[in-house]
């Protein structure tokens, strides 16, 4: 199973350029899309879920022009959309039969055994006839799952599934994606970069629609190795004239102190000490190189 | 108070920043400048002729028009302003701060007030505007009078605002839910036009409380003004003053604003100004919900490995695909089923069809059966809307559901095709609606049960519904389907269809009468009993293939264009709709292909094979036909004396053709040299005269063609006109079938023969329709004694006695039929063939064609005078009521002879035709009655007024009056034979239901005598000068000669018009014969045979007035001369026990009288009539008469004591209505004791 991606851009009316020139390979693994609020992903991710052509570009999928041969992408698609609703009134157990009927499990008896299956597998057994307009988001996300693994389908998306849940829900959520993600093709999008490092054998980061970098979380990482320093600024003034010196990756707050950590090829001296590298530290200069060119490198 | 400044302020400002404000405005602004600058539009323009379009009535009744209607747009703003903080839980922000209840509650209050003042004020704006269109009736457009606009908007729809306003400002206040407040509102609606049909239905003349009760209006200024004439109409103001109609309207302001202030303190009083109160409930609940959310979530964790997944097989394909297309049906139709609000609409819709269909068919207090034609109209009338409502309504919800629920995202990524998505959809709202229409069908087969009538018709039921409406309900739901799929905005997709639903029957009014481009329309049909669908059934069935081949094209184009996904530019989705086109290409073709092909056959029929004529062409049709040879009018013609005809009916073609040969007689003293013929319905060719001449000119549509006469025909001479008649239908036309012909019930008069000279009946009446045409003011009758005029008689011009023959022949399972006595019949080619003839025995020149399968139900009604055969000819399963026209029939024969003449045929026939055309029609010997008009009537409890008696008695009374004595063309001979028709029924009546018992009946003449005089278009004539006014010569005349009996004595009457009748009967014929063919008046020699003055009403006036005693010669004048009102009123009556036992009644009461002219303005008149006092036992409507007695009025106040030997409890001045009184309901009042 391989999704190739070619040229994909996409222009909204209102002028904004959600996809630049997207080309991208996905293979028979989890692939975690990482990028900012409003980056493109969610276009991609629907584009790709044939919900919406591009402007430019293809997409195939082991062969088939995913753009122009829709229904077969959807017979073999499971997709979770950013934000859903559901019909009022209607437990899961009804919903999840007929999404199983409109993804063409035909037979009643397999129909009952992928839905129950599904049910337990996403621990909404003892809730299946409750409608699911009345669960949780946690359930809801839950039921989410549920619905995209129907008929097995060899190509999930989903997009920015984790949002909104608590850690405990979160932590669930990402257990049971991992466990599905094996043998399929899983597209996943968010902005957590964790999400991504926890679960993603590769990985792109795309933000104003364009993309930004490809690879495997272990070996970007691998790759600002030895460039990343932190250090600790006491005072504002103090934070004020780093920022004015150096690019600041990210900082955050320990005991009421500003932790700065920036990206630099050497030893930028000033009390920084060198720090392991982890994604978000990729995902920041990346996404730093993308607002303006770096002043070094 | 700065707070509650501070809270209107903030409300006026939301609520002129709104569009929705300025939409509310603009409806009603469009609203009142249509009522007044088209007479096509609004409640008044066309019902109300001479009435000011921006006259002081004019605005009221359309403000009360918009008080119903708007009844939404005040729950809209009143509602919703109270509860805008709780739909956006911005009320717990606002209750946290602290202000006071009256600054919150009044500041909204005052601020929807305003708003809703301001948005109704497009009435007054659009009304003002409305008089400058220059295309308007300028005639009908007054000088604009602030106060004329003002007044009712301050008394009717500012009250109005108030109180309803308030109402749902209070519920919504309490409740603080949206759908109650609407609830609230449609049922407000729902209830009033349910208790309008009621009241209608029942034609109540209960007059008091009905308009105090009436919180919107339609029945409390129907009381006020039901009798206004048009001058009182332009002129007087309906006002607070107590005087005014008992003082009704003062008492309804009162109440209704009574139920206003009730509102807002009880809103005021139960209105909880904090956060807790106001939530407890919503909190409750939100915190169950988590608390249950949570018990749900901490059930243990299975396993955070994955459990392999169940192998299942995708299996896609067309089995596949209805498994699919079943599922979404099924889920779809849940969604519907599940709809609270989806119930209510059923449940208004069988509460509607069970008021209706209780009601069905019933008008003014007729009881008829409920056959199932009736009960369908009923039932179905009432369903229609709510089929359309749904239709709209789920189409829109069933279409966006999975955007409004963003279940969107997971739905369109499913492996469906567009169409099997669509086509769920479209089944699921059709499927719902088949069950609608089930639903409709057993509420009218469960409400004919009710009523006792057993007779189901389940197959015209299910041709009805399913194979009539049901395919106009898919064309509709396709339509909407496409809108809603284009529009990008639900509700804007609602505006636009129900704007096209709306704006249709406008066109239609507006003379765009084509069903081929009045979107989703048919041509208006009637099921009748005899007929079926008849000739209807064509061009149903080819405008409903056609909209819906339409429809369904637009649908497939909707199906490409369905949205899916995440893109909704119109750009995308073209884009992805050509993507689709290709699959979608066939269909669409194959529906082009069919709307294409029943369009053309649908043209070719109704404006190549037809010439295709609307309202509007068929009035320019009479104006061009007035204007260019109303010139010949006084021209001299001979007059025709003897009609032989030859008449083939085919009914399955609907067609006739045949000849006529009339005998012409030139009557008067000079030579006649030209001969003018009109061809009113293009149905006559190949004129033939036995004499040399030739065609002179002739015109379109050969409506007129002038012939001169080579050798002019002297005085005295005659001469033989022959000519071809006939009628052919071709296809079928757009509307605008001529009723008369029909596959079975065929009914066709001698105006489809040709008429001599120029024929004044084609003339337009209608004083709007002449201006439009820019002709002068119709022209006025002659006066009485006008020498040319009082030549010819009133109904056929053209002609004066004749002898009459024909032979008609018919297919053979049918029966033809035509006045006169059945010679013989035989059957020759396939046919059936009759000859009638009258014998020697003259008559009118006016006579009918039927042709139908009839059953046939006779008797021999036996007398001194010779045997008369009483014929029916019904339909099968209409044998109802023959045996009560047969009873009539010889009540009416008994009565008739006795005191006017003998009977001068020898059989009556009655004929039912289809009710197409509702009337019965007497011609010599045969009443054509259509099957609406008798037939169906039913008669259970004693108040049961039976109208088939009373039409059969009028209709038998013609036989006198008018097949005996005809009046001259000039002002007033229409009440020779009408009013005098209707008396000699209502004598009828009168001997078998009693005397006491006609009070009840004649109250409805009254009632409609009045409102007749109230919507007059030109000017109401006194009785004796009556022209073209019904009421005048029906309702008027029978009540004036019914009441002059009764003064001055029923034998006094009928000798005075016995005495009319042997005197002036036969006027001008040239010998006629009784029915034993004995000679009753005869002319001299032909050369002196010429015409004399038909009589006139001035003949009637003398001969009544001989008869009349010298202290009721008053009566004559008033009752026939002039329009003689009165206001005869109880003032008081109190009652004192006597020494013996006795009872002295002081009784007060009031007597005027004033003369009205033509437009209604009144003058007082002396008094000094004679009026019956009365004091009674008994209940208020079951009064039974202690003392009755004429006493001789002359003071506007009177009183009188009268003493009675039981105790009385009513008293009163003409208590049994006998006189003409406005106000009839005060004439009674309770006797009080002393």
């Amino acid at each position: 199973m391989a999704l190739t991606i070619v040229g994909l851009s996409k222009t909204y009316p209102n002028g904004v350029k959600a996809l630049n020139d997207i080309t991208l390979s996905i293979g028979n693994n989890m692939f975690g899309l990482l990028g900012p609020n409003g980056a493109g992903k969610s276009t991609l991710m629907r584009t790709i879920a044939t919900l919406q052509d591009p402007d430019a570009g293809s997409i195939s999928l082991d062969g088939i022009n995913v753009l122009k041969h829709k229904k077969e992408v959807r017979k073999i698609l499971g997709y979770l959309p950013q934000e859903f609703g559901v019909y009022p009134k209607i437990s899961a157990l009804d919903l999840l039969d007929h999404l199983a009927v409109l993804k063409g499990v035909a037979s009643a008896s397999e129909r009952k055994s992928i839905v129950e299956a599904l049910l337990h597998q996403t621990n909404l057994w003892d809730a299946r006839k409750k409608a699911v307009a009345t669960y949780s988001n946690g359930m809801r996300q839950r039921f989410g799952i549920a619905q995209a693994l129907l008929a097995n389908p060899r190509l999930i998306i989903v997009d920015e599934p984790t949002a909104g849940l608590d850690p405990a829900e979160r932590n669930r959520f990402l257990n049971l994606l991992s466990s599905i993600g094996r043998d399929r093709t899983v597209i996943l999008s968010t902005h957590i970069v964790d999400d991504v490092r926890q679960l993603c054998p590769r990985m792109a980061i795309i933000a104003s629609g364009q993309l930004l970098l490809e690879g495997a979380p272990l070996e970007v990482i691998a790759a600002l190795h030895g460039h990343i320093w932190s250090k600790i600024a006491t005072t504002d003034d103090e934070l004020r004239a780093l920022e004015a010196e150096f690019q600041i990756l990210s900082t955050y707050l320990i005991g009421g102190q500003h932790a700065v950590r920036i990206y630099s090829e050497s030893d930028p001296g000033q009390g920084f000490r060198a720090v392991d590298s982890s994604l978000e530290d990729v995902y920041f200069l990346q996404l730093s190189r993308d607002r303006k060119p770096l002043p070094v490198n | 108070m700065l707070q509650f400044l501070e809270f209107c302020s903030f409300e006026l400002k939301f609520r002129f920043k709104s569009v929705s404000t300025w939409v509310y405005f603009a409806i009603w602004f469009t609203f009142a400048f249509l009522c007044v600058a088209s007479e096509n539009f609004g409640p008044v323009s066309f019902g109300q002729g001479k009435v000011l379009l921006n006259g002081p009535f004019a605005n009221t009744f359309n403000d009360v028009g918009a008080a119903l209607f708007g009844i939404i747009i005040v729950a809209a703003i009143f509602g919703t302003s109270m509860l805008r903080d709780f739909q956006r839980d911005t009320y717990q922000i606002l209750f946290t701060k602290p202000f006071s209840k009256f600054a919150y509650l009044g500041g909204r209050w005052i601020g929807s007030f305003v708003t809703t003042v301001f948005a109704f004020s497009g009435l007054l704006f659009g009304a003002f505007a409305g008089t400058f269109a220059p295309w308007a009736d300028h005639t009908r457009i007054g000088p604009n009078h602030l106060w004329a606009y003002l007044q009712p908007f301050l008394f009717v729809t500012a009250v109005q605002i108030f109180f309803i306003g308030s109402a749902f400002f209070a519920v919504a206040a309490l409740t603080r839910k949206t759908f109650i407040v609407y609830l609230q509102g449609v049922a407000l609606f729902m209830l009033y036009v349910i208790g309008i049909t009621v009241f209608s239905a029942t034609r109540s003349l209960e007059r008091f409380w009905s308009g105090i009760l009436d919180p919107i209006g339609f029945i409390l200024i129907d009381d006020i003004t039901r009798y206004w004439t048009v001058v009182e109409k332009n002129t007087l103001y309906v006002t607070w003053s107590p005087a005014l109609a008992n003082g009704i309207f003062l008492y309804n302001r009162l109440l209704w604003i009574g139920v206003g202030l009730l509102s807002l303190a009880a809103c005021w009083a139960l209105f909880p100004v904090s956060v807790e109160a106001l939530t407890a409930r919503s909190q409750s609940r939100r915190a169950a919900k988590a608390k249950q959310q949570e018990l749900d979530e901490v059930r243990p964790v299975r396993s955070l490995t994955s459990a392999r997944l169940p192998v299942i097989q995708q299996v896609f394909g067309s089995g596949a695909t209805i498994t699919q297309f079943l599922s979404l049906t099924r889920l779809r139709l849940r969604n519907i089923l599940r709809d609270i609000p989806f119930w209510a609409i059923v449940a208004l819709l069988l509460a509607f069809g069970i008021n209706n269909g209780h009601y069905a068919g019933r008008v003014a207090d007729r009881n008829v059966w409920p056959v199932t034609y009736l009960v369908l109209q009923a039932v179905e009338g009432s369903a229609t809307l709510f089929l359309y409502i749904v239709a709209a309504l789920y189409t829109a919800e069933l279409l966006w559901r999975e955007r409004d629920t963003h279940f969107d995202g997971i739905h369109d990524a499913m492996p469906i095709a567009e169409s099997t998505d669509w086509l769920s959809r479209l089944t699921a709202v059709l499927a719902i609606e088949t069950i609608l229409l089930f639903f409709t069908m057993l509420v009218g087969i469960f409400m004919q049960t009710i009523a006792g009538y057993y007779h189901y018709e389940i197959g015209q039921y299910l041709k009805e519904l399913y194979l009539v409406t049901f395919p106009q309900i898919v064309t509709f739901t396709l339509l909407a389907f496409f809108v809603q799929t284009i529009v990008s905005n639900k509700f804007l997709g609602h505006g636009i269809i129900i704007g096209l639903f709306v704006l249709m029957p406008i066109l239609f009014n507006f003379g765009w009468e084509n069903t081929l481009y009045l979107i989703g329309q048919v041509p208006a049909y009637t099921y009748s009993d005899m007929n079926g669908y008849g000739h209807f059934a064509a061009p149903l069935f080819w405008a409903i293939v056609y909209w819906l081949s339409i429809a369904a094209l637009l649908a497939v184009v909707a199906v490409a264009y369905a949205r899916r996904g995440a893109e909704d530019s119109l750009r995308a989705r073209t884009r992805l709709a050509l993507a689709r086109a290709p699959r979608l290409a066939p269909l669409a073709a194959l529906f082009l292909l069919s709307a294409l092909g029943c369009g053309s056959w649908y043209y070719y029929n109704a404006h190549v094979l037809n010439e295709y004529r609307n309202a509007k062409i068929r009035r320019d049709i009479q104006a061009d036909y007035e204007r260019q040879f109303k010139k010949y009018e006084n021209a001299l013609q001979p007059k025709v004396t003897a009609v032989d005809a030859s008449v083939n009916i085919y009914p399955g073609r609907r067609s006739f053709d045949g000849s006529v040969r009339l005998t012409l007689e030139n009557k008067l003293s000079q030579p006649i040299d030209r001969i003018y013929l009109t061809d009113q319905r293009q149905s006559v060719s190949d004129v033939r005269l036995d004499r040399p001449s030739h065609l002179l000119s002739s015109a379109a549509r050969n409506i007129f063609s002038i012939y001169a006469l080579d050798r002019p025909l002297a005085p005295g001479e005659g001469m033989l006109l022959t000519c071809n008649i006939g009628h052919q239908s071709r296809g079928f036309r757009d509307g605008d079938e001529p009723p008369e012909f029909a596959y079975n019930g065929t009914f066709f008069d001698s105006d489809y023969g040709p008429y001599l000279g120029y024929n004044r009946i084609i003339e337009l009446t209608d004083p709007r329709r002449r201006r439009e045409e820019h002709l002068p003011p119709l022209e006025e009758m002659a006066n009485r004694g006008d020498p040319a005029h009082s030549l010819n008689n009133i109904f056929p011009h053209d002609s004066d006695w004749i002898t009459y023959h024909t032979v008609v022949s018919t297919s053979s399972d049918q029966v033809a039929l035509a006045p006169g006595y059945l010679q013989r019949s035989w059957s020759a080619g396939g046919r059936h063939y009759f000859e009638y003839s009258m014998g020697s025995t003259h008559v009118l020149d006016f006579y009918s064609f039927l042709s139908a399968r009839y059953q046939v139900r006779k008797e021999t009604y036996h007398s001194s005078h010779g045997d008369v055969a009483l014929e029916i000819y019904y339909s099968p399963g209409h044998a109802y009521d023959l045996d009560d026209m047969l009873a009539s029939t010889r009540a009416g024969l008994d009565y008739y002879q006795r005191v006017f003449s003998p009977y001068q045929f020898h059989q009556f026939r009655i004929l039912e035709f289809p009710r197409y055309r509702n009337f019965a029609q007497s011609f010599a010997n045969t009443v054509p009655y259509s099957e609406n008009m008798g037939f169906i009537a039913r008669l259970d409890k004693p108040t049961d007024i039976d109208f088939t008696y009373f039409v059969t008695a009028h209709e038998l009374g013609h036989q006198w009056w008018a097949h005996q004595l005809i009046g001259a063309d000039v002002q007033g001979s229409n009440m020779l034979s009408e009013s005098l028709a209707e008396y000699s029924a209502l004598q009828v009546m009168a001997h078998k239901y009693g005397r006491d018992n006609m009070h009840r009946y004649l109250r409805h003449e009254l009632d409609s005598y009045l409102r007749g005089r109230g919507a007059e278009l030109r000017h109401e004539p006194p009785l004796a000068l009556v022209q073209q006014e019904s009421y005048v010569w029906y309702q008027k005349g029978g009540q004036i000669l019914y009441t002059l009996a009764d003064y001055i004595g029923e034998d006094k009457l009928d000798l005075a018009l016995h005495n009319f009748l042997m005197q002036y009967r036969y006027a001008n014929a040239n010998n006629q014969v009784d029915a034993g063919e004995n000679t009753i008046a005869s002319r001299p020699a032909l050369a002196s045979n010429l015409d004399k003055p038909y009589p006139d009403t001035r003949m009637l006036v003398d001969a009544i007035r001989a008869q009349t005693p010298p202290e009721l010669q008053y009566m004559v004048d008033d009752g026939f001369n002039r329009i003689v009102l009165y206001d005869n009123k109880a003032l008081s009556a109190t009652s004192q026990k006597t020494g013996d036992g006795k009872y002295k009644v002081t009784l007060q009461v009031q007597a005027r009288k004033v003369q009205a002219d033509g437009n209604g303005n009144e003058s007082p008149m002396p008094l000094g009539d004679y009026i019956e006092i009365g004091v009674f036992k008994g209940k208020k409507d079951e009064e039974q008469p202690l003392y009755i007695e004429k006493e001789k009025l002359t003071r506007d106040r009177q009183t009188f004591t009268i003493v009675v030997n039981e105790p009385p409890t009513r008293a009163g001045i003409d208590p049994y209505n006998k006189l003409i009184d406005r106000i009839s309901d005060d004439n009674m009042i309770d006797v009080s004791k002393q």
